[in-house]
C-alpha cells in the first residue's frame, strides 16, 4: 500500500464520524480543471474538506465551466473552484476564498502546444492550422491565445483554420498528442501535472509558448455569503488543508502546495488580458 | 514417355488409387478451407456489426452537432479500450463525405475526404476476406433517428487471420500428402497381393521359352472363386492349345504321306519304266554271256538304271524320314524334290522350268522337312492348276530379305478359298485340303511371308524364308 493510498484510507476513516453526523452538506462545485484520475482526487479532497468543516461535502462537477458558473450564481453550490477568468467575469458577484499555490506561488502559465514534431515554433506560425481550446470560459485554455491573437489584431475563429473546445486541458493534450488538431491551448499546471503523471503522453507534446505569471484558479463563494458560518468553516478548511494529513494527501495528489487567501491583484494579468480580447 | 496403359496393373491400381486420393484431398481442403474463411468471416460480420452499432449509438448525437472533439474523444476512447485488438482506424465522415474526426488523424484529418479510405471498402453485412491483406475496410452508414447523418469506416486487422488460413492451408497440404502416401502404399500392398494370381497366370503364359504352361491344382487360389475359375479355365486353355498343336502335327504327318501318295502312282512308272529296260538287258547278258562288248553295254544299262532307282526310292525314303527334324536344309533336298516331282509332270505332259540357284551355306539356316514340305506341297498344288500339257515353275533364289521359292503354274488361278487358306488365318471349310493352310502354317513358323501374284496366264505363289531367324 502506498502512502497516498494509505492517506485516503486514512482520511476516510477520520471524516467517517462528521459524514456520520447528519449535518447539513457543503456544495462546492468544480470545474473539470484537473487531471483524469478525478474520482481518486475528489474522493481525498472531500474527505480532506469534510474534516476541515466537519461537514459532509457534496462536490458537484459539469462538463463546462459555464454550468458551474451558473451554478455559483443561482445558488445551486455554496462555493466553487473556478478559473479566474470567469471569477473575474462575475467579479461583482463573487468574492475569493482562497487561492491554491503551486510550486510556491498562487501562479501558473498558459501554455500553447504543439506536436512533438511540429516545426512552429510560435503562434503566428500555427496560422491556417488546427487548434484545440479547453474551454470559451478558461482563461489558460481560450483567453490567453485570443488575447495574444487580439493583440496581433486577428481572431480565433478566423485565424485558425479550425478551433474547437474540448472541455478540458488534457483534452487538448490528448487533442494534439493524437493529431486531431495542431497546436493547442492549455493550462501550464495541468501539462506539467500530467508530465508527472502521464509522461507518455505529453511527451507526444511540446510548449512553444508561455504565457506570463497569472493568476492561479481560485475556490470562490457568493459575495453576500462571505462571512456566514458555512463559509467561515469552508474557507478555515481550504486553508489550512497543509496542516491536515488528508489535507496534504489531497494537495499531493492535485501537486499543489496549499491555498492561501489570495487578493485580487493576482489577477490583473488576467484582467488585462480580457480588455484586450473585448477591445 | 511410358503410356499409362504399358505400366503394369499392379502400379497402375495404386496410382489411381493415390491419384483419386489427391482429388478427395483437393476437394476436402477446398470445403475446410470454405467453411473456415465462412467461419472467419462471420466473426469479423459480427465484430463489425458491434463496433459500428456501439459507435452509431455513441457517436449519433455528436455527428449530428458535427462535433469533432465529442467524436474523437469516443473514438479515441474505444481505441484504447481496444487497444491490441482487430481495430486499426475508425473514421467518422458527414453526409457529405467529410471526415468529422478519425480515431488516428494524422491519417484521416479533420475535413479531409473520405472518399480515398472507402477505396476496396465492404459493407458490414458482406465482408469477404480475400486474398493475403491485412487489412480489411468496412463501410457502413451511421443512422441517427431514423435518419443516415454519416459513415463509420474502420480498418480491421485480419493478419491473424489470414496467418491461421495460411497455417490450416500447410497443414491440409503436409495431411493431405502423408495420408495421400500411406493410403496409395497401402493400396499399391494391397492391390499388389490381390493381383498376385494375375502376375503369376501372366508369368505362366508367358513362360521363357514362349510355351505356355498349365497352372499346378495346388496354386489355384482357393476361396476366390473368380480366380480360381480364371485359373481352371485357362488350364483347360492350355489343354485345348496342346491337343490342337498335337492334332496339326499329326496332320502335318499325315500330308507328307498324303503329298507322297499322290506321287505314289508317278513314283511306280518311274520304277517301272525301267524295269522293262532292265529285264531286257539281264536277258541280252543271259543270250549274249560269251560277247564281252554286249555285256559291258547290258551292265553299263543295269548300272544307269539301278541307280537311278536308288535315288527314286531314297528320294522317296528321305520324304518320309520320321526323325528330319532339325536337320539343316542343303541343295541336295531340291534335287530330291525334283527327282519326286518330275514324273507327275512327266505323267501330266508338263512342262517343268527348275531354276535352283542356293548356297549351301545360307540353306543350313533353314529346317530342311519344313522347306522340303513347303516346296513339295505348292509343287503338288502348281502341278493340279497346270493341267494336262500345262507348264510349272520352280525357282529358288536368295535375295536380301531371304530365300525366295516362287511356284508358277499355268493354270487358271487359285480359286477364292485356296487362296483364303493360302494367305489367311481364317477357319477351313469343313472336307477341304489342308495342304495349303499347312504351307501357311509352316512358312509362318518360320516367320516368313507368302505372296500371291496373278499374271494373264501365270500363277505364282512366292514364300519368302528370312535367313538366320531375321524378318524379311
Amino acid at each position: 500500500m502506498d502512502r497516498r493510498r494509505f492517506l485516503g484510507l486514512a482520511a476516510a476513516f477520520t471524516a467517517a464520524p462528521a459524514l456520520l453526523s447528519g449535518a447539513e452538506p457543503i456544495r462546492l462545485g468544480l470545474t473539470p480543471v484537473f487531471l483524469d484520475n478525478e474520482a481518486e482526487v475528489i474522493t481525498r479532497l472531500r474527505d480532506a474538506v469534510g474534516q476541515g468543516t466537519g461537514r459532509p461535502i457534496d462536490l458537484i462537477q459539469r462538463r463546462t465551466y459555464q454550468e458551474v458558473t451558473g451554478l455559483l450564481l443561482e445558488g445551486g453550490v455554496d462555493a466553487a473552484w473556478l478559473c479566474g477568468f470567469p471569477f473575474l467575469q462575475h467579479e461583482a458577484a463573487l468574492a475569493l476564498l482562497g487561492v491554491p499555490v503551486w510550486r510556491g506561488a498562487p501562479l501558473y502559465r498558459s501554455y500553447l502546444i504543439v506536436a512533438a514534431e511540429e516545426n512552429a515554433t510560435d503562434l503566428a506560425g500555427l496560422e491556417g492550422g488546427t487548434h484545440a481550446f479547453s474551454d470559451p470560459d478558461s482563461n489558460s485554455g481560450w483567453l490567453v491565445t485570443a488575447s495574444d491573437l487580439a493583440r496581433m489584431g486577428r481572431k480565433p475563429e478566423t485565424f485558425f483554420q479550425r478551433a474547437l473546445f474540448t472541455y478540458g486541458h488534457r483534452n487538448v493534450v490528448r487533442a494534439v498528442a493524437g493529431g486531431l488538431t495542431r497546436s493547442g491551448s492549455v493550462d501550464g499546471y495541468v501539462w506539467e501535472a500530467l508530465a508527472q503523471v502521464e509522461p507518455e503522453l505529453s511527451a507526444r507534446t511540446k510548449v512553444i509558448a508561455r504565457s506570463e505569471q497569472l493568476g492561479f484558479p481560485p475556490f470562490v463563494a457568493r459575495r453576500e455569503r462571505i462571512g456566514d458560518e458555512t463559509m467561515l468553516a469552508l474557507q478555515t478548511a481550504l486553508l489550512s488543508l497543509s496542516a491536515t494529513p488528508p489535507g496534504r494527501a489531497a494537495l499531493n495528489l492535485l501537486q499543489l502546495d496549499g491555498i492561501i487567501p489570495g487578493d485580487l491583484t493576482l489577477f490583473d494579468g488576467i484582467r488585462q488580458r480580457m480588455r484586450d480580447v473585448t477591445g | 514417355m511410358t503410356r499409362p496403359t504399358s505400366l503394369p496393373l499392379s502400379l497402375r491400381v495404386p496410382l489411381i488409387t493415390a491419384g483419386m486420393m489427391v482429388l478427395v484431398g483437393i476437394v476436402a481442403s477446398q470445403q475446410v478451407m470454405a467453411t473456415l474463411g465462412a467461419v472467419q468471416e462471420e466473426r469479423l460480420r459480427e465484430l463489425a456489426r458491434l463496433h459500428v452499432d456501439g459507435l452509431t449509438v455513441a457517436l449519433g448525437p455528436a455527428v449530428l452537432r458535427r462535433d469533432v472533439w465529442e467524436v474523437y474523444d469516443t473514438l479515441d476512447r474505444a481505441k484504447q479500450a481496444m487497444a491490441g485488438q482487430r481495430l486499426v482506424l475508425t473514421v467518422v465522415a458527414d453526409e457529405a463525405g467529410q471526415v468529422i474526426a478519425a480515431s488516428n488523424p494524422l491519417r484521416a484529418p479533420v475535413d479531409s475526404l473520405i472518399e480515398p479510405l472507402r477505396q476496396g471498402a465492404q459493407p458490414v453485412e458482406t465482408i469477404r476476406l480475400t486474398g493475403e491483406e491485412p487489412h480489411v475496410r468496412v463501410l457502413s452508414g451511421l443512422v441517427f433517428q431514423g435518419r443516415e447523418v454519416g459513415t463509420i469506416l474502420s480498418e480491421l486487422d485480419v493478419s491473424d487471420l489470414v496467418a491461421e488460413r495460411r497455417r490450416v492451408l500447410l497443414w491440409l497440404l503436409a495431411g493431405n500428402a502423408a495420408a495421400t502416401l500411406i493410403l496409395a502404399l497401402g493400396g499399391y500392398i494391397a492391390v499388389r497381393r490381390m493381383l498376385h494370381p494375375v502376375a503369376e497366370l501372366a508369368a505362366h503364359m508367358a513362360r521363357a521359352d514362349g510355351a505356355p504352361e498349365a497352372i499346378p491344382e495346388h496354386r489355384i487360389p482357393a476361396g476366390d472363386t473368380e480366380l480360381a475359375r480364371l485359373f481352371q479355365t485357362y488350364n483347360a486353355m492350355i489343354g485345348a492349345a496342346a491337343a490342337k498343336a498335337e492334332a496339326e502335327r499329326r496332320l502335318a504327318e499325315r500330308e507328307r504321306f498324303v503329298s507322297l501318295g499322290r506321287l505314289s502312282s508317278s513314283l511306280a512308272h518311274e520304277i517301272n519304266n525301267p524295269l522293262g529296260g532292265l529285264l531286257n538287258a539281264a536277258d541280252t547278258i543271259r543270250t549274249y554271256a560269251d560277247r564281252p562288248e554286249v555285256v559291258r553295254d547290258s551292265v553299263d544299262l543295269l548300272d544307269r538304271g539301278l541307280r537311278h532307282l536308288r535315288d527314286v526310292t531314297r528320294a522317296t525314303l528321305e520324304q518320309n524320314r520320321l526323325d528330319r527334324h532339325g536337320l539343316p536344309l542343303k541343295p541336295e533336298d531340291f534335287d530330291d524334290l525334283k527327282l519326286l516331282f518330275a514324273p507327275e509332270t512327266a505323267r501330266l505332259r508338263q512342262t517343268l522350268d527348275w531354276q535352283v540357284d542356293a548356297a549351301a551355306a545360307a540353306l543350313a539356316t533353314l529346317s530342311a522337312a519344313s522347306v522340303r514340305q513347303i516346296a513339295l506341297n505348292l509343287l503338288l498344288n502348281a502341278s493340279t492348276a497346270a493341267g494336262e500339257g500345262g507348264a510349272v515353275g520352280c525357282t529358288v533364289e536368295f535375295r536380301p530379305e531371304g530365300l525366295c521359292i516362287a511356284v508358277s503354274d499355268s493354270g487358271p488361278g487359285l480359286p477364292p478359298e485356296a487362296r483364303r487358306r493360302l494367305l489367311s488365318d481364317d477357319a477351313l471349310l469343313p472336307g477341304t485340303g489342308v495342304g495349303l493352310r499347312l504351307v501357311r502354317d509352316l512358312v509362318a513358323g518360320l516367320r516368313g511371308r507368302i505372296d500371291y501374284s496373278r499374271m494373264p496366264n501365270r500363277s505364282v505363289v512366292q514364300v519368302t524364308l528370312p535367313i538366320g531367324g531375321d524378318t524379311c
